[in-house]
């Protein structure tokens, strides 16, 4: 997988909850290029293509990204809070998905400026229609913003 | 009278008025007996008057112009244990020992309440007196006021004082017990806070780390039965489906016991809300769990009232629910919503003619994980009708339920002082569906 083609950047540290994520998605024909992170700090090297990401580009951002909140080293809200608060990422679409339905959650996921709110349902069924939801809108039917560096270059280009 | 020959003739009287000296005598003897009489008088009245400042619990001291003592009274000794000196005004400090209420600096001289009113001011103020005549010190409280002749001249001041000690030491006492009602307060206040904290932390942790499990417990026993279905015995798969339901099922209880916790934690946003409309839309909601059966729902009249509306919708959710679920073996279910007034409250009521249950067990109805019937009977939680009760509780109001076995149900919750009926016109359009059925 070319790190610099993701789709979606899935953020979880539980295991079973990825493996249930890829399945849905998987049965969407969503999962072809899907980058795990198992911690807000793998998420944020990632995103801001430092540490093991070094090599990926700022130009080739991810469609979307998954984020749990409950992370170990950083967690969700802080991941969500250096995406949204920095120029070079803010335009990545972010979805909170997590177990909690707690008000304070989210309403401090959305001032950060979260673009959804999942609660992810214990039904299956209703977890797997979730999923699939979100992947075919984000990826499919939603246009998404031009990443900065082909912004850049669209400029150049008038 | 003699003529010329020295022979009588006649006689000459000289007449004197004395009327006037004996008026002055009289006068004089009035003006005297008068004056004994003022005299008696002023006599009684200055005994009077002495008898009144011996008695009075007030110590009266009194000065003339020149700061000379003209009045001590036996109060005045007892309080600060001296009597009237010859000494002048700047050396009364040292000499009564007075000082500043912080009983260590000497009272200044010029501020004494006593020279202050000499010098025509009227001023109260607090002092505290030691001196070797006395046991303990005492505080005291005195007012100064200047003493005038008729014509307005200053003739001097006087001062009236109190022995305080024991007020202040009252004083003390309540404020010593005010801070200490205080510290309580705030120690109990930070118990609760503490308290109310972790019941969040743990409402949290369920609502977290609780369903995650139950997710992949459910998820992964779909995935089995949907991917292996073709290599497993129907029997396994039973057995994986009553896992996946399991899963379903306390997934279920976590929320409603979270939906609990956050009833105790809300604070109520009261608004004029019409409960014919809040039934309406509870009705609608429900009708899926009413699909294949037939239901009569007779709404009356009900009035529009300040509560709050999200909770007030949560409480018809569960009472009509369990309405319709508890009438599930009744060809024609009838559930109706009233009201009724009762001591100038409102009371709402929603009957059935369900299974009902037995009045015996009416005390365990609204406690949390009670249940009155077996699980394959009908389903349930446990936790509605409590979370009825709390709902309405924190409206300050009260809910109770009749009941006969095999006969039905009815649920009766008022909604307390603060949520009185708001009458308007508005209302009564829509209320016009009384009786009617929807």
């Amino acid at each position: 997988m070319n790190p610099n083609e993701v789709d979606i950047l899935l953020v979880d540290d539980s295991q079973d909850d990825i493996d249930l994520t890829l399945h849905a998605l998987r049965a969407e024909n969503l999962a072809n290029s899907i980058f795990v992170a198992r911690d807000g700090e793998e998420a944020l090297d990632f995103l801001f293509c430092s540490g093991a990401h070094a090599q990926r580009s700022f130009d080739s951002p991810p469609k979307l990204v998954l984020l749990d909140l409950k992370l170990p080293k950083v967690d969700g809200m802080q991941v969500l809070k250096r995406v949204k608060g920095d120029a070079r990422t803010k335009i990545i679409p972010v979805v909170l998905m997590t177990s909690s339905k707690e008000e304070q959650d989210l309403v401090i996921g959305y001032n950060l400026g979260a673009n959804s709110y999942i609660q992810k349902p214990v039904d299956f069924d209703e977890f797997r229609k979730a999923v699939k939801l979100l992947g075919l809108y984000w990826l499919v039917v939603n246009q998404p913003p031009l990443a900065t560096g082909k912004l850049k270059a669209a400029k150049q280009g008038q | 009278m003699k003529d010329a020959g020295g022979s009588l003739c006649g006689g000459v009287a000289v007449l004197r008025d004395i009327t006037e000296h004996r008026r002055a005598v009289a006068a004089l003897a009035r003006q005297a007996e008068e004056l004994l009489h003022s005299q008696q008088a002023l006599e009684t009245q200055t005994l009077m008057l002495q008898s009144v400042l011996d008695s009075i619990g007030e110590g009266l001291v009194a000065a003339d112009e020149t700061g000379k003592f003209i009045l001590w009274n036996p109060a005045a000794m007892r309080i600060v244990g001296m009597g009237a000196a010859n000494v002048p005004p700047e050396q009364w400090t040292d000499h009564y020992g007075t000082y500043l209420p912080d009983t260590v600096t000497p009272f200044p001289p010029e501020q004494n309440p006593l020279l202050r009113a000499i010098h025509g001011e009227t001023c109260t103020t607090e002092m505290y007196v030691r001196n070797a005549e006395m046991d303990t010190g005492v505080w005291i409280e005195s007012t100064g006021s200047p003493l005038k002749s008729r014509d307005g001249a200053a003739r001097g001041g006087v001062v009236a004082f109190r022995d305080i000690t024991q007020r202040r030491a009252d004083e003390r006492e309540i404020r010593k017990l005010n801070e200490e009602l205080e510290e309580r307060v705030t120690q109990r206040t930070a118990q609760l806070a503490a308290a109310n904290h972790e019941l969040e932390a743990f409402t949290y942790s369920v609502s977290h780390d609780l369903r995650a499990p139950l997710r992949h417990i459910g998820g992964f026993s779909r995935i089995l039965m949907e991917d292996f279905a073709s290599s497993m015995a129907p029997e396994a798969q039973h057995h994986l489906q009553r896992i996946e339901d399991g899963a379903r099922r306390m997934g279920l209880l976590v929320d409603e016991l979270l939906n609990l916790a956050r009833v105790g934690r809300y604070a109520l946003n009261f608004q004029v809300t019409n409960l014919n409309l809040v039934v309406e839309e509870v009705v609608s909601l429900l009708q899926p769990e009413t699909e294949g059966r037939v239901v009569s729902w007779k709404v009356a009249e009900l009035p529009s009232t300040k509560c709050d509306p999200i909770l007030i919708k949560q409480v018809f959710q569960n009472l009509l629910a369990n309405a319709i679920k508890f009438t599930r073996p009744r060809e024609l279910a009838v559930i109706e919503i009233s009201q009724r007034q009762k001591n100038g409250q409102t009371v709402i009521a929603v009957r059935d003619n369900g299974v009902g249950f037995n009045m015996e067990y009416v005390d365990k109805l609204f406690g949390v994980f009670q249940r009155l019937h077996r699980a394959e009977e009908f389903e349930g939680t446990g936790i509605g009708l409590a979370t009825v009760q709390r709902i309405v509780h924190k409206h300050g109001g009260q809910v109770w339920a009749e009941a006969e076995l095999d006969k039905g149900a009815t649920f009766y919750f008022t909604l307390g002082a603060e949520s009185a009926d708001v009458k308007s016109s508005e209302g009564k359009s829509k209320a016009a569906t009384a009786g009617a059925e929807i």
